[in-house]
């Protein structure tokens, strides 16, 4: 799609086309002088629009005018001229000017560029004046397509909205009333006087070459714009006062790290075996007095079974401060897959007066002492394992600590089993004035 | 402090002891000589002697090579001493502070692994489990974790602290989160720090999430829950915030103190941990802290809990009133992001009664902004005015800028525009100041008001001083899916009016009519400017030479805004999925269209996790008890509220994506990518019906100019109803989502009407939407082309009689009827419609053709 041609040029197209008294020769030269050769592709577009209306250049015009379309691509084969379909259509034209049609045909057997440059030496006006119709044999238009298109040029690009335009320029005549558009009278002389009706015909091609586009007049598809998005809510940025965060100094540095250390140790003692009354009260002592301490006291979840066995007052002390840990729930789970005792029973039990215990934890719990009960071989250490917890479980129960329906049936199911036990009957008589 | 310390210096001192290597360096200090040293080199930082501080420091290091912690507090001081100029070295300088500590704590993981290795068998042995083995892997990783995490969680606080001021809150939120997941065994000091700082940063982000998690964490944490560690404390504690408070009321003049008095607040600290034997209680945890910020309150005291007495005693304090004040600013901010403005308004009120007699600019721009939001622009002007006799550089250019808001909001665009001016003046006198102090940086909002004023231009027509505007806002807003689709409207609108396309720059809007010659030979030709649009690049750049900084604004860049936009989307929408792939929610389904707005705002949404808060009643009104639920229930009512408000705004953009992605691919002549974001369009759930009929007519204009005219013919007569009527494809109501009234409050609920019912033509005029007639209009006229085109004239003609009943002015109407009466040859009809065109300009086509005559 080239560029628009201005006025100025289609003034100076139209100038050259008045000289058909030049060897056309000479008015090709002239024409690719004048124009870059980035414009010429469509200036010959717009000759090839205006040469459609018959009616508007005459005769030597529309010879210069076609020499001009079919050499615009003269260094290459005839074939790459994108006008020739045109000329063609022309030639084989009934309705158009005999010499018109045997220009162009002597034109296309022309094929080596000396001949066609000797053909061209003749002006344009010799050419009609010399012109004999009965030395030309006029094919018709099938018989051309099929000598000068080849397969790459026959199929031409189809397109729904641009194939069916009309040209763009209308014919609005400005004529009195009833008169004949196409009287010469209405032709302005040169020097002669403006009447109503007449005019200039130059002016018109010369607004037609600048004005004629190849889209021509279709019928228009309307494309609505997208709405554009509102501002959206909070888009507009609403401004605040920042709060001020200053750099913090790294207090830790050269920190005494050795009271840290201290109970470390002690923590590692624990787990091996009970500490003495004065090693547990320091420990107690540190823990409390630095809540962040625990975690840095070298307990994990595998030290924690054996710390409990050993000193369960210190195992209830860590893990009650331990509750918030991201890590508690290993902690927790290590509570209950431990062997039961009257240890781990003790810290689960104190931890449950101490903090919220997740109720899923507890009953995981309770489960697996039932089920430590059941499995237990010796009947004394099972008796003794029993009252545990029997107790363990009448102390949850009265202090809230445990929603006794969530084990209302797995607990009766206990007490029946060991009935036999004093403490599971008590508990059995406490479950049923719960429900009660 | 001193446990987070612990952690580390213990590893680094096992590594010491187990590394022969270090042993060698180390043996020659005294663990008190450093440590007395450390204090001295603290001292000297807190009294701002940086250069003393630094000697000492430097000569610590020589004692401890390659100390994380000496090296990490030598950072810091050179920062100090350095005048804050250079945040970007300071960043550099604790990145090599947390690699060094990586490598000395994997160095000292190595020794612990053989410990514990020896240590499992001795369990295996007693307690005969086989899956000890696994569990070792456990406690390993946990250990690893834990020295890892705090040993360098000040430096890493400390960078997230830098690029919090540098305006970089994502990268600053993704530092914190980690040591947030991790902050029960952190020290309380840096444990609340971490948690404000995240609490700013996820509210600047915006991350509605981890805010609400961090606000209810902060409450449970430092609020209500307090375990009874330190009853004796307490006492001592009341010292305490005397001394502090005492301190800090010296220092509460003007924000530019903060710095001062956090650090002379801090150096209170020492004292009182001997005063209470190291015990560290919230209070003297907060004393230490500058909370103050603009308003310059200060914290040094827990919030008081009814079912404590003693505690509610300390309330009374001044200071425990500034932590409260504190956090509710908080939770306003969180409201309001989350649009919960009822909880807001409420929060609001107590905030106000808080901080009477005493002077809070956030306070009151949180008020302002609380009537903005729920649309009293009257009144958000009003409390704004109380603070323009602020002097301090920092409120003004915030007052500025937010009059702006409330201005454009008005739609006052002329008054909106000079207030933004006028608030980055006040930005640039604020970034000459000197010295500088680590808040110079953060202050320097000037971007997001650079970014208003670039919505303001857009708004106003002005694409390129928008376009120019919007863009230096980059740096904050790159990887926000509206900032890229702003770009692109930028072009779009650009291109609309002519100013980015070759050939005439005039108005294009009208068909021109050049009448070519005189009498016989006198001819009319039709120049329809937009189809007659080249696209040359070489002319762009003429226009806009590339390297002056500007942006080259074209299509193709339009192209390009708008596919990072949907990727972006789409990224963010994987997270929190708007409606792709969750199967079908039938009760948006069914309620989309009738304003999706109204439905979520008054909360008739079942699928809100927070229906126990949520019972409301059908006039919206939530009811009073349930709003005075714990901060928890809150907090999450809001951020269902505030996800359901997401997923609708990122349904509107997507379905405004993919419009304009259609639109321009079209323009760029690109039918088939025009026809595959049309047809995307037409397959998103719930897509909105003015943007179903855009869909439907891109998509049969890519299939004309694909000849496909069948397939097109099925999109348009999507619209038929019998042949040869249209329906209206749209109504007025389907343009709730241009609406931004808001229908929050039930008592103001008759001026969230009026305020819908104001979206006024003219609105739809500037948003560039056809009125439902208008749509309808477009339609017969495309039916008629199509028509014409295939050769049936006679339905062509009757259609495009209707299609100019409704657009009597169209020039494409207007045009298609001068070609179908050619077609049919009437030559006549097809002139005198020409001429009959308002729109159009007859020129006469005045080429002088002197030269010819003469010649």
């Amino acid at each position: 799609m080239g560029m628009v041609v201005s006025g100025e040029e289609a003034y100076k197209l139209l100038k050259m086309m008045k000289q058909g008294d030049l060897p056309i020769h000479d008015v090709l030269s002239d024409f690719n002088s004048s124009f870059p050769p980035s414009h010429r592709f469509s200036l010959c577009t717009s000759l090839f629009l205006i040469l459609q209306d018959k009616l508007v250049l005459t005769g030597t015009e529309r010879l210069v005018a076609l020499s001009v379309i079919h050499q615009s691509h003269a260094s290459q084969p005839i074939n790459a001229n994108p006008f020739l379909r045109f000329l063609i259509s022309i030639a084989g034209d009934d309705n158009a000017e005999k010499f018109e049609r045997a220009f162009i045909l002597q034109l296309l057997e022309l094929s080596d560029s000396s001949s066609i440059k000797e053909f061209l030496k003749q002006s344009a006006t010799d050419y009609i004046k010399s012109f004999d119709p009965s030395l030309h044999v006029l094919p018709q238009v099938e018989e051309l397509r099929q000598k000068y298109l080849n397969t790459a040029h026959s199929e031409t690009f189809k397109c729904f909205f641009k194939d069916n335009a009309v040209k763009n320029v209308l014919a609005d005549p400005d004529v009195p009333l009833g008169c004949d558009v196409n009287s010469s009278e209405f032709d302005l002389q040169p020097g002669g006087k403006a009447k109503l009706g007449s005019g200039e015909r130059d002016e018109t091609v010369v607004g037609m070459l600048a004005n004629l586009s190849l889209e021509g007049l279709g019928p228009q598809w309307i494309r609505p714009r997208p709405p554009r998005l509102p501002i959206q809510d909070g888009e507009l940025v609403w401004l605040i006062p920042d709060n001020n965060h200053e750099l913090l100094w790294d207090h830790g540095m050269c920190a005494d790290t050795s009271r840290g250390a201290a109970v470390r140790d002690l923590i590692a003692k624990a787990a091996k075996g009970p500490l003495v009354p004065a090693q547990q009260e320091k420990v107690m002592m540190e823990l409390a007095n630095d809540p962040k301490l625990v975690y840095h006291c070298g307990l994990t979840p595998l030290k924690l079974a054996d710390l409990v066995e050993n000193n369960p007052l210190i195992a209830v002390e860590v893990l009650t401060k331990l509750i918030n840990s991201p890590e508690i729930a290993e902690y927790f789970t290590v509570l209950v897959t431990m062997e039961m005792s009257l240890h781990s029973m003790e810290v689960v039990n104190r931890l449950t007066q101490a903090v919220k215990l997740p109720s899923e934890f507890l009953r995981l719990y309770i489960s697996n002492c039932i089920a430590s009960c059941e499995n237990i071989k010796d009947k004394y250490m099972q008796n003794r394992l029993v009252r545990l917890v029997c107790v363990f479980l009448q102390s949850l129960i009265r202090n809230n600590h445990i929603d006794v329906k969530e084990i209302l049936i797995e607990v009766q199911a206990f007490c029946i089993n060991f009935s036999r036990i004093r403490e599971a009957a008590g508990l059995f008589r406490l479950l049923k004035t719960m429900e009660g | 402090m001193e446990s987070a310390a612990r952690e580390l210096s213990t590893a680094s001192t096992a590594a010491v002891m187990q590394n022969p290597a270090a042993a060698e360096d180390g043996s020659g200090f005294d663990v008190s000589v450093t440590s007395a040293m450390a204090k001295e080199a603290l001292a000297r930082f807190q009294s701002r002697k940086y250069g003393e501080c630094l000697e000492l420091l430097y000569q610590l290091l020589q004692k401890k090579e390659d100390d994380p912690k000496v090296l990490h507090n030598i950072a810091i001081a050179e920062f100090f001493r350095d005048d804050c100029s250079d945040p970007k070295k300071l960043l550099e300088a604790l990145e090599k502070v947390k690699k060094k500590s990586d490598q000395l704590t994997r160095s000292s993981l190595e020794q612990t692994e053989t410990a514990s290795i020896s240590g499992t068998k001795g369990i295996t042995v007693s307690k005969g489990s086989s899956s000890s083995a696994l569990q070792l892997g456990i406690s390993t990783n946990s250990s690893v974790h834990f020295s890892d995490e705090f040993g360098v969680s000040v430096a890493t606080l400390n960078t997230a602290v830098i690029l919090f001021h540098l305006h970089e809150y994502g990268k600053a939120l993704s530092l914190l989160e980690p040591l947030y997941n991790n902050i029960e065994p952190l020290d309380e000091t840096v444990a609340l720090h971490i948690c404000l700082l995240i609490l700013d940063a996820a509210l600047a982000c915006p991350d509605a999430k981890i805010s609400a998690d961090v606000l209810i964490y902060l409450e449970k944490a430092f609020g209500f829950s307090q375990s009874d560690s330190g009853n004796i404390a307490l006492q001592q504690s009341a010292n305490l915030v005397e001394n502090s408070s005492a301190v800090s009321n010296s220092t509460l003049i003007n924000d530019s103190s903060n710095l001062e008095s956090s650090l002379v607040a801090s150096s209170e600290n020492p004292l009182s941990r001997t005063l209470s034997e190291e015990t560290l209680d919230y209070e003297t945890m907060l004393s230490a802290l500058d909370i103050g910020g603009q308003d310059a309150s200060r914290t040094t005291q827990r919030l008081p809990s009814s079912n404590d007495s003693s505690i509610s005693a300390m309330g009374k304090s001044v200071s425990s009133v500034d932590f409260k004040v504190k956090f509710q600013l908080y939770k306003v901010q969180f409201l309001l992001l989350t649009g919960n403005l009822k909880g807001a308004k409420r929060e609001v009120k107590g905030t106000m009664n808080a901080v009477r007699g005493r002077d809070s600019s956030t306070a009151l721009l949180l008020k302002a902004q609380l009537e903005y939001a729920r649309g009293n622009f009257r009144k958000a002007m009003k409390l704004l005015m109380a603070l323009g006799n602020r002097t301090e550089a920092g409120i003004s250019s915030l007052f500025f800028n937010n009059l702006g808001c409330v201005y454009q909001q008005m739609r006052k665009y002329h008054s909106s525009s000079v207030l933004f001016a006028r608030a980055l003046s006040s930005f640039s006198s604020f970034r000459k100041e000197k010295p500088l102090k680590l808040s110079s940086f953060s202050q320097d909002k000037s971007l997001y008001t650079i970014y208003n004023c670039g919505l303001q231009h857009l708004a106003s027509g002005k694409p390129i001083l928008a376009a120019q505007c919007i863009q230096k806002a980059h740096p904050i807003f790159f990887n926000r899916p509206i900032f890229w689709f702003r770009l692109a409207e930028c072009c779009i609108m650009a291109w609309q009016k002519g100013i980015i396309s070759m050939g005439d720059t005039s108005d294009r809007s009208a068909l021109k009519l050049y009448v070519i010659g005189k009498g016989k030979w006198r001819r009319i030709a039709a120049r329809n400017g937009l189809r007659d649009r080249y696209h040359e690049p070489a002319q762009e750049n003429e226009l806009y030479p590339a390297g002056d900084g500007h942006l080259k604004l074209s299509l193709e860049f339009a192209r390009v805004c708008l596919l990072n936009s949907l990727h972006l989307l789409n990224r963010s929408g994987s997270s929190s999925s708007e409606d792709s792939g969750l199967p079908p929610e039938p009760d948006i389904d069914g309620l989309e269209s009738t304003g999706s707005n109204i439905r979520i705002l008054t909360g008739e949404d079942n699928r809100s996790p927070a229906v126990g808060l949520g019972q409301v009643t059908a006039n919206g009104d939530v009811k009073e008890q349930k709003l005075l639920g714990t901060c928890q229930e809150i907090t999450n009512y809001s951020l269902s509220m505030y996800e359901d408000t997401l997923k609708r705004k990122m349904r509107a953009l997507r379905q405004a994506i993919l419009t304009n992605q259609a639109y321009v691919e079209l323009e760029l002549e690109n039918p088939m990518d025009a026809l595959s974001h049309a047809l995307s369009l037409l397959q998103l759930p719930n897509c909105s019906k003015v943007h179903t009929y855009l869909g439907h007519v891109y998509a049969a204009e890519a299939l004309c100019l694909l000849n496909r005219v069948d397939e097109a013919a099925a999109h348009l007569s999507v619209y038929l109803v019998g042949g040869k009527e249209v329906e209206l494809p749209y109504s007025e109501e389907d343009f709730e989502q241009w609406q931004t009234a808001k229908v929050f409050d039930s008592e103001d609920i008759n001026v969230g009407h009026s305020t819908t019912s104001n979206f006024s033509l003219e609105d739809a005029w500037i948003l560039q939407i056809l009125k439902p007639e208008e749509a309808r209009a477009t339609l017969y006229v495309n039916l008629a082309v199509k028509s014409a085109l295939e050769g049936e004239y006679e339905l062509a003609l009757e259609l495009i009689t209707r299609a100019l009943a409704g657009l009597p002015t169209s020039r494409e109407a207007t045009l298609t009827a001068v070609y179908i009466n050619l077609m049919m040859g009437r030559a006549q009809e097809a002139l005198s419609k020409l001429k009959q065109l308002t729109n159009v300009r007859f020129l006469p086509y005045s080429f002088t053709v002197h030269g010819s005559t003469s010649s």
